[in-house]
């Protein structure tokens, strides 16, 4: 059974030879490669060389296409600021009020410089592992897409102050994200990672998520041509878990790691896939032995019924964790994966 | 006029994010002369004391924080438009995103709680080394330094800012106050970068820099 088989599998309900261990390892693989990370997430060969040399290294069930949200602020004519030691952040948006947005074209995912960088190493992922290892592509929220085009600051005002300019906002960037969801699609993802970080306990109340932003993944999700993950980007997520049931596409949420795995599958009930829910802040200082406990803990709350993928919670786990702590999620997974 | 129930009024609006509703609050009070001052001491503070008082046992969200943020801001701006107005009972203090953060809501959030409670803020921006940091402290005489951070990448910049306070043995004028999200996640982290202490959210900014100003000037046991 190959990983994508297993991944599959599991997200369908099928048996499968052991759970899934997913690990969000993309600046990894510049480590792994000696790339410095403007390299890596600038140039699609070496990002793909980054992944190869990850799934060499330690063989987790994904590869993923570059989680670089600062491309789609630089799409939208943002700025970057780029650092040796963690993913680009938006140094500054591109458009400098919500009412500005309204009439900025929308960038064309297959003509924008930095948005064609992460289609072109898609397509170079799927060629190398089609079938063979998941293809997992990580993109903004279309309720969060506003704040990486005129910052989380203006967002907020709008969103909090100005409801009719942010339906309005909300509206004109959902055509945006539908279609940079389904170029992903095209090019070969096989799922995508939804980071929607208004679905955070740390970012928005359950009626403000309920009443203006859950009904933006309801209408969304249907124009999306394949299957979906919703993520909270990092934070809690058990507020609004029993909302998700039913969004169209979603076959998985990831689960915080200050989340309770049972809490989850009660809430999202029995078909939903759960994924996560290790503390990946923590990686670096802990022992392999103790990552290993903490991954054979998971998988005895949430794998024995299936449904169940075992991952780190947050985003990139840090430069600093060593490999050996990597590979406990994997032996946690062969050891302990029989529920 | 009645503080305790106008601040009680006002709470409410910052609880319903009603911004339209805080303001109209405070320009009635005004207008029946009110001094502005009064409108912070005895309102506008008391309002942001019990926030958050009623968000310390659960999680406050981001948009909860920018709501009240923003009422107090609107506040402040209609008693004291005039910032060389205000008398800045409580001191000086520097805050700043450290190196290579540029998430600055959180940031700003406290400059405005602590600008509402009195203290002189100097607020540097994003991506400021330490060294601006501390310079800063030292010109404007500040007892705590304010540097902040969301990522846990970034906030181990600020082992820097730690080293210098120490380095120039400025440790005991000097505290270094610590804050953003990672810090709530991994509250471990505050001492492993070397703060003297951190706020769950911008509400507490005003009491945490209180104590911290009461250590440096050897006014705690």
């Amino acid at each position: 059974m190959n990983s994508y088989q297993r991944v599959m599998g599991t997200l369908m309900g099928q048996p499968v030879d052991r759970p899934p261990v997913l690990a969000v390892l993309g600046t990894y693989g510049g480590k792994l490669t000696g790339v410095d990370l403007r390299t890596l997430f600038s140039e699609a060969a070496a990002y793909v060389a980054g992944q190869r040399a990850v799934q060499k290294e330690f063989g987790f069930d994904l590869v993923m296409t570059p989680f670089v949200y600062t491309a789609i602020a630089e799409a939208f004519g943002g700025e970057t600021a780029w650092s040796d030691r963690q993913p680009p952040n938006m140094k500054r948006p591109g458009v400098r009020s919500a009412a500005a947005v309204l009439s900025v074209p929308l960038p064309d995912p297959q003509k924008s410089p930095s948005l064609s960088i992460v289609l072109d190493a898609t397509r170079r992922l799927a060629d190398l592992y089609k079938e063979q290892v998941p293809i997992l592509a990580v993109l903004p929220g279309p309720a969060i897409m506003p704040s990486l085009v005129i910052g989380m600051e203006q967002w907020m005002e709008t969103v909090l102050f100005d409801e009719e300019l942010s339906r309005k906002l909300l509206d004109y960037t959902a055509a945006f994200f539908v279609s940079w969801a389904n170029s992903l699609l095209a090019a070969g993802a096989d799922c995508l990672v939804v980071t929607e970080g208004t679905a955070a306990a740390e970012i928005a109340p359950r009626t403000l998520f309920a009443e203006r932003f859950l009904p933006l993944l309801t209408s969304t999700f249907p124009r999306i041509n394949g299957p979906k993950v919703l993520h909270h980007t990092g934070g809690r997520i058990h507020h609004i878990l029993d909302l998700l049931p039913g969004l169209s596409g979603l076959v998985g949420v990831a689960v915080g790691s200050k989340d309770d795995l049972a809490e989850a599958r009660r809430l999202t009930g029995p078909d939903l896939n759960l994924i996560g829910n290790l503390d990946n802040l923590s990686f670096p200082a802990l022992s392999a032995d103790k990552i290993m406990e903490m991954s054979c803990r998971c998988l005895r709350v949430a794998a024995s019924s299936g449904h169940y993928i075992l991952a780190n919670a947050g985003a990139d786990i840090p430069l600093t964790t060593p490999p050996e702590n990597l590979r406990a999620m994997l032996a946690a997974a062969a050891a302990c994966g029989g529920g | 006029m009645n503080p305790q129930k106008l601040s009680d009024q006002l709470l409410t609006a910052m609880i319903n994010a009603d911004r339209s509703a805080a303001a109209a609050l405070v320009e009635q009070v005004l207008a029946s002369g009110v001094e502005p001052r009064q409108v912070i001491a005895d309102i506008l503070d008391p309002a942001i004391v019990r926030l958050g008082q009623l968000w310390e046992a659960e999680t406050m969200s981001l948009a909860q924080n920018f709501v009240a943020s923003k009422i107090a801001e609107d506040t402040l701006l209609r008693c004291i438009p005039d910032k060389a107005d205000n008398a800045h009972g409580k001191g000086a203090v520097v805050i700043g995103n450290i190196e290579d953060d540029f998430h600055s809501l959180g940031r700003k959030t406290v400059g405005l709680f602590l600008a509402a409670a009195g203290w002189e803020v100097h607020d540097l921006g994003n991506d400021v080394p330490a060294e601006e940091l501390l310079a800063k402290a030292l010109e404007v005489n500040a007892c705590v330094i304010g540097a902040s951070a969301m990522m846990q990448t970034t906030a181990l910049n600020i082992r820097k800012l730690r080293q210098l306070i120490d380095e120039g043995a400025f440790a005991g004028r000097i505290k270094l106050a610590v804050g953003g999200a990672v810090f709530n996640w991994r509250p471990e982290l505050v001492a492993e970068v070397g703060g003297d202490g951190t706020a769950h959210n911008a509400i507490g900014a005003d009491e945490l820099f209180m104590r911290l100003q009461a250590e440096a000037r050897g006014e705690l046991p």
